[in-house]
Order: structure tokens, then sequence, then C-alpha cells
């Protein structure tokens, strides 16, 4: 079951996709956890979380994007590019951030130069960076434009009963998740960060229910696992998104256990649950902008730093490793206040700012952890 | 940073400077050349200021006022708002909140210190900031972060949806400083009931945040001179657009730094209506003598730069303009999209009308001209989307007959930096030459200013513009 997640995470284009394509099912794809997942899944699709994994080149993703912008939507451009993206029947955009944002126009321009690499459906979704009534108003009625905009491309029908069932079901994944999360950072730690961020990466690309009955078979497994975190430093990793489980391997093999995460690409993306009463789009408009835990969402900071500190209590951390993707401002900045906050609390933190893509800087990223296990000694 | 840096507050030393910088002018003309000998480290940047003759010693004279505002803030009992350019402050002087805006403090200190902002930029690094944030807000900011100046009474900021890096900034001193934060948000669209209704509600959460911040309420017999003061300064930067337009522009190209300056620090104020004015009887002379706003009378060539201008020390960039008889037709900093400017024309929906009916439309009002400053309205959706980025510099340069449009940022400028690239072909598409300087605004150690120069004669001397030949333009 594992090797099933671990197929899923490591391909972009993997044989449950591949499965979902032959049945000649529509495939979603989009940036960024502002976007409703529960929206597409209710339309019969599969929500499909682009990456940026496997380039090997930014020849692409750099004649369109300028030179200082984050690797991450430039990756994706470029596997756009190189029809590595193919298999997506259609693509969201969102502001996550301006990077991503610009992703939008790179993606369209590049369209008019390399054929057949604009899906047929390409949306933008905005998204508000606060919480306030009117923003919540926005958000539906965003998600209302969405849902329209899918029924007439696809010619299909978002029922109410649908999304109530695609909420629940996410509900309970995300449940599952959480109770995962309890392994992972309990006193005994039965999983290493690397299977758990292996575990998160599949769910963002395979199809709910199967997934969630993984799930439910992994957690079942893993009660029964022996604890793996002796003698090891528990660790936190906190930023920009990471969807490289060989970066945590890096960090691990080193002699730690990342224990606990606050990653778009981890636990961001299922700590909070949607409300399963009342109307299911007002619910999710609550869901998705009340997560503070972006720093997109603007300030907000105070409750970011009370959710890591609480986090880094329960799972009991030895050290936060603060990290962001070159470029990425809105996470690198706020690291760095995070640093001033959680060692004033007696929380050793190291930040590192790290290229997207292939690991290219492993021997100076070893080193750094090295140092900071030595220094937590 | 230096410990003799540390020995200054930075709005102290920028105002002191200012201050005396803004009484050269007074003098007899022997007084002031006599003068310039001494101050070899200002000189540059004071004389392409004052010799323009009244509209530069009064920016002097309104700066200094607007610096001693916030150094005095306190002192009479008013609040200090840490604010952004992209935000219209009359709403502030409404509430006798004394505005305290960054990236114009940053391009002060840019070009009127002697090493620049450098020190103060990475600083803000120091403390936790990344180094590829914008130096705009950073050049200035770490000074406050230091307790290098007057400490700011809340933030607000409207760059949310507009500008990451900026918000961040913003974000980041609230979290450091521990101070109350607002924003103002920004949907990806600009026009239509679901954004102006946005753009209202959100405006109206500003006006909360103040009266809580203020312990005062709006009070509306002010507003309605501010309103009235808007108004006419409206009429005012129309009128200027409008001489923009005549070739050869009489438009001095540092007036329009003289404008976005201005708005940003003291719009809605009678002294902005004052420097207005200055400039206005300026121009109005150059363009009844047929001459060009340039230092020779002549002009080469007309650029209109596409995003900001370049702050670097001692104003060299407008110096090199002046030198080429290249008129400077503003940038996006200088389009404030009120509703008779020559550009707004064609886009009657995307623009700011200034109503005093009532106290809803007085404030509707403000919201709209909040929402439509510069980059605040044209960057905030897909540069080729109906009135953002592309529309606007494609209707700019047709109206200004522009023969090149050149693009300077900052580094640390994603939003801008993830798009100019296809927008500088769809410019050459439409057959504008256009250039993309890779430098930053406020920062010489990103790219020397030798360096800048070098691209942009190598730009000219390739595109043969400013030879004396005609470019073959689509509207020529
Ligand atoms: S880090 Fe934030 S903005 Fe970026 S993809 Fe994740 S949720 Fe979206
Ligand atoms: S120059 Fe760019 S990065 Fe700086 S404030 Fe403006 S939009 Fe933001």
């Amino acid at each position: 079951m594992m090797e099933e997640m671990r197929e899923a995470a490591r391909a972009l284009y993997h044989p449950l996709v591949r499965k979902w394509k032959e049945a000649g099912k529509t495939v979603i794809g989009y940036p960024c956890t502002f976007v409703p997942e529960e929206i597409i899944h209710a339309a019969g699709m599969l929500p499909y979380r682009m990456r940026g994994i496997g380039t090997t080149s930014l020849s692409i993703g750099d004649t369109y994007f300028g030179p200082v912008i984050c690797s991450l939507p430039k990756c994706m451009l470029q596997l756009a590019g190189e029809h590595a993206y193919g298999f997506l029947d259609g693509v969201i955009i969102t502001n996550g951030c301006d990077s991503m944002r610009r992703l939008n126009e790179c993606w369209r321009k590049a369209g008019e130069d390399i054929p057949g690499i604009l899906p047929g459906y390409f949306h933008y979704f905005g998204v508000p960076h606060k919480a306030a009534s009117y923003s919540y108003e926005w958000y539906e009625e965003e998600i209302r434009e969405l849902i329209k905009s899918l029924e007439e491309h696809f010619g299909v029908k978002v029922t109410e009963k649908a999304l109530r069932k695609s909420i629940r079901l996410y509900n309970e994944s995300r449940r599952l998740l959480q109770k995962l999360d309890d392994l992972r950072s309990g006193t005994e730690a039965r999983m290493t960060g690397e299977d758990a961020l292996t575990v998160i990466l599949a769910g963002s690309a395979m199809p709910r229910e199967e997934y969630t009955a993984l799930l439910k078979t992994l957690l079942k497994d893993l009660k029964k696992a022996l604890p793996i975190d002796k003698g090891r430093k528990r660790l936190m990793l906190v930023g920009s998104s990471n969807d490289d489980p060989e970066f945590v391997r890096l960090i691990e093999d080193s002699g730690a256990l990342v224990v606990a995460d606050s990653l778009c690409f981890g636990s961001r993306s299922y700590e909070d649950l949607t409300n399963e009463e009342g109307d299911p789009v007002a619910s999710l408009s609550r869901r998705y902008l009340n997560q503070c835990r972006c720093p997109r969402m603007f300030g907000c900071y105070q409750d970011r730093l009370s959710l890591i500190l609480d986090k880094a209590e329960k799972a009991r951390v030895d050290g936060v490793i603060l990290q962001n993707i070159r470029f990425c401002d809105l996470h690198g900045s706020e690291n760095g206040i995070f640093e001033r906050d959680l060692e004033a609390r007696g929380i050793p933190c190291m930040r590192m700012e790290r290229e997207y893509g292939p690991l290219v800087e492993t021997g100076r990223i070893r080193m750094r952890i090295d140092a900071f296990l030595e220094r937590i000694a | 940073m230096k410990r003799e840096t540390r020995e200054y507050h930075y709005d102290w030393n920028i105002w002191s400077i200012i201050e005396n910088a803004s009484r050269t002018g007074d003098g007899t003309r022997k007084e002031y050349d006599t003068l310039l000998k001494l101050i070899p480290h200002f000189r540059d940047s004071l004389d392409a200021v004052i010799r323009w003759g009244e509209p530069g010693t009064l920016l002097l004279k309104l700066l200094a006022q607007c610096l001693n505002a916030v150094l005095t803030a306190h002192e009479q009992g008013k609040k200090v708002a840490l604010t952004t350019f992209c935000f219209a402050p009359p709403i502030l002087h409404a509430f006798d909140v004394v505005p305290l805006v960054l990236e114009p403090m940053t391009v002060l200190g840019t070009f009127i210190l002697q090493r620049g902002t450098g020190e103060y930029l990475d600083y803000c690094c120091e403390v936790g900031f990344t180094e590829t944030s914008c130096s705009s807000q950073r050049g200035a900011l770490g000074a406050y972060l230091a307790g290098l100046g007057v400490r700011p009474d809340f933030i607000i900021c409207d760059s949310p949806g507009i500008c990451d890096t900026n918000a961040n900034s913003y974000a980041f001193a609230s979290a450091y400083l521990d101070i109350p934060f607002y924003q103002l948000n920004y949907p990806p669209f600009l026009t239509g009931e679901r954004a102006s209704a946005y753009h209202r509600q959100d405006f109206r959460g500003l006006i909360s945040f103040l009266e809580e911040q203020t312990g005062h309420t709006l009070d509306m017999d002010r507003l309605r001179q501010i309103t009235a003061e808007i108004r006419r300064q409206s009429e005012l930067i129309t009128e200027i657009n409008e001489l923009q337009r005549i070739v050869p522009s009489p438009v001095p190209g540092i007036f329009n730094l003289f404008l976005y300056s201005g708005n940003f620090l003291m719009g809605g104020t009678p002294g902005f209506t004052d420097l207005l004015e200055s400039m206005l009887k300026y121009i109005r002379g150059r363009a009844a003598q047929g001459l060009a706003g340039t230092r020779s009378g002549k002009e080469r060539a007309r650029g209109f730069f596409s995003y900001i201008d370049h702050y670097t020390t001692d104003l060299r960039f407008w110096t090199f303009l002046e030198n080429r008889d290249i008129s400077h037709l503003g940038c996006i900093l200088s389009t404030f999209w009120q509703e008779d400017a020559p550009y707004s024309m064609e886009h009657p929906d995307a623009v700011y009308r200034v109503e005093d009916g009532d106290l809803d439309a007085m404030i509707d009002s403000l919201a709209m001209q909040v929402s439509r400053m510069p980059m605040i309205k044209s960057i905030r959706g897909p540069y080729d989307a109906p009135h953002m980025w592309l529309d606007d510099t494609l209707t700019m340069t047709r109206l200004l007959r522009a023969d090149f449009v050149a693009y300077f940022g900052t580094i640390g400028c994603r939003n801008t930096w993830g798009m100019v690239k296809p927008y500088a072909r769809d410019l050459e598409r439409a057959g504008i030459p256009a250039l993309i300087l890779y430098a930053d605004a406020f920062d010489d150690r990103v790219q020397s200013w030798d360096a800048v120069i070098d691209k942009m004669q190598e730009f000219l001397s390739l595109r043969k513009i400013g030879t004396g030949r005609p470019a073959r333009r689509p509207w020529r």
C-alpha cells in the first residue's frame, strides 16, 4: 500500500491517473491549497495538485517568467511546455502568491508558441487575502462561478447532494491524516517524515475514495509498527512548499526525524475541516478562507506563530527548520520573525533558503543540517 | 549597520537635509552657485530639483513640512500611520493622522544620502527579511525596524492582491514592531459591481479601523474640504497630462517625480494644489514658447517608463534623459485615472470620480480613488486583461506618442518580473520598441548606473531612437 502511495507521489502521470483517464474521466490541475478540491470532486473529476517534479531544464520556464521568480511555477510551466501535463483536461490558476498567479499569463503565452500545451479549460480563481464578511462572500461567488464554468465547459452538473458527499469524504480523509500526524509526532513516532510527506503527496493526486481506503489500512498497520524515533532528534519543517520526499530524507539521513510540519504540501492542507451543515458553498468559503496558515493571508502572524508553537510542543520537537524557496519572500521573511520568536522561547531554529527542483545542493544542505543537529545535540 | 549611521534618526536626517535644501532657492543666483561648490555630495541632487525654479523649491518646502509633521506628530497628539505609496492619503488627512509613506522615504534616502540606503536595506535582512524582498520598502523600513525614526502607531497597506512583497513588508513590520495592521485587499479585476462593492466595503472597514485607532469619528466638514481639494487636484493633473501630449512635450521629466511624490505624500492637501499650480505655470510657459521640457528646450525622443523610475544617487536618471533631449512622458506611478484624464476617456468605467453629495458619496469616491492608484489599478490582474498593464501602456504610448517604452523595476518585484517578458514582447508586436532593464531602482549594487546607461544607450542607438530620423510607429 505504501508502494501505491510512493508511485502516486513520485510521478506526475502515475498508474492511478492513467486508469482514471482510461476510464474516460476528467482531471483538473490546480497549484495551491486555496482552491476547493471538493468542487472538482463533486463534478465527478479528479482534483490534481500540480507540481514541478522531474524537470531537467528551465528553458521554457525562463522564456516567459523573469529571472527573479520562484522556481516552483517555473518548473510547472516547463513541464507544461514539455507536454508532461498533457493529461490535464483543465487547469485552475489562483493568486496564491505573485509568482504563482503569473503562471496564468506565462502558460497562456507559452501556449501561443507551443501548440497543444494549453488545456481547453483554463480558469482563474481569485482568492482574497483576508477573512472578512465581504471576502467570504467574494470567495463564495468565486466558487459559484467555478461551478458554472465547469458545468458549462464539461457538460456536467454539480448537485448539492454531490457537494455534500464530497465535503464529507474530504473531511474524512483529513481526519485520517490528522490521526496519521498523531502517530508521526506522538511520544513514540512510528513513521518517518519522508513517508508522511509521500502519503500526503499521494493524496493530492489520486482519487479520494481510493486514497481514503488506503489511509485506513495504513493507519491500522502503523498502530502496530515499532517506534522509530529512538536516538534521533525530533525536528519540525516549516515554510515554502516542499513536495520532495528526498529533501526530507536528506534531513533524516543525518540522524533526525521530521515529526511535524507546517507546509502547504503538508499538514496545512488537512488541519481544517469543512462544516458539514448549512449551505455547502458558504461552508467551503469559511473553511478555505479561515485558514490563516499561509503567509499569503497577511496580518495573521500571531495566529501562525501560535499554531507552530502548539505543534512544536505537542510533537516535542528539538528544533525547527525554517526553509524557503529562493524568491519566496512570503515564507522567507516570515521565517525571519519565526526564528526570533521561537528562539526567544528556547526552540532552536535553522533558516535555509533553497532552490525548488532536483536536489542539486545536497552537499550544502547536508552540511548545514549536520551543523544544526550538532548545535542541538 | 555602521555606528555613525546609528547616530541619526533617518527621518530627522532626511528632514534636516531637505529643510536646508528648501531654503537654497530663496537667495540670489550667485549665492546658490557658491553654495553648490560647498556641498559636493548633495550638489547634483539639489540642482536637479532647484534648477526648475519655483516648483522645485516649493516641492522641497512641502516635503520638509511633511517630514516635520511626522517628527512632531506625537508631540501634537497625532497618530502616525506607516503606509505605502499605493495608498491615497486623503482619508488619513481627514482623520488628522500623519502618513509615513515608506517608498517615498526610500526614494529620498536613495538620492539624498551619500551612501544611499544600502545599510537600511541590509538591516532588514539582518532582522529577518529575505534579501530578495522589494527594495522600495526596505530602504527606509530598515531604519524604523532599527528604532532610528518615529515609531509608527499602526500600519495601513493596500497591496494585498496587488503585490505580495509590498504587503509582506508591511505585515512583517506589523509583526516585528507589534503594532496594529489593516489591509485593503483587492480583487483581480477592476470594474463591475462585484469589484466596486468589494472596494467600498473594504474601505469602510478601514474607516472603522481608523476610528478605533484615533478615537475620533470621520469629520464631515473636513472630508468635504479634502474632497474639494482632490477635485481641484484631479483637474490640474489632467491639464498636465494633456500638455504632456504636445510635441515637443513642455513638461520637464522630473516633474513626473514631483507629481507622484506630491500625490503620494500630500494628496488632498492645499500644499499639493499649490505645487500643481506652480508646475502648471512653468509648463504653460514652455508650451507657449514651443519649447520641450528638457534643458535645451529640444526634444529628440519621447519615452514612456512603463513602471517606475530609477532613483539611485544624484537623480542621474533624469539628468541622463535631459542631456539627451529625451522627454520623460511619465510612468505608471504618474497615472491616477481621474475621470477626465486624456487616458481615461476610452475607459470610462476604469476611472475614479469625485462626488461630494453626501457622506457615503464622498467615502465611495475615496474608495474608488485608492483602487485606481498606480500599481493598484494596473497590475492586479493578468497583464493582458482589460484595464491592466498592457492595455494601459498601449493607451499611454499612443496618446503620448512615445518612441519607446522602458521598464525599470526592483529585483524584488515578483509581480512584474513574473510577466514583463511577455508584456515587452506584446509591446514589440504592437510596434513599440520596449526595453527591460535588469536593474534595481533603489539599489546600485544590483546593477551599476553605468551598466544601466550602457544598456539604454545601446537600445536607443540600435533602435535608432532620437537619431533625428522619425521612427515608424503605428500612430505616426
Ligand atoms: S504556500 Fe500558500 S500561496 Fe503558496 S501554494 Fe501553498 S497555500 Fe498557496
Ligand atoms: S515595485 Fe513591484 S515589488 Fe515593489 S511595491 Fe511595486 S509591485 Fe511591489
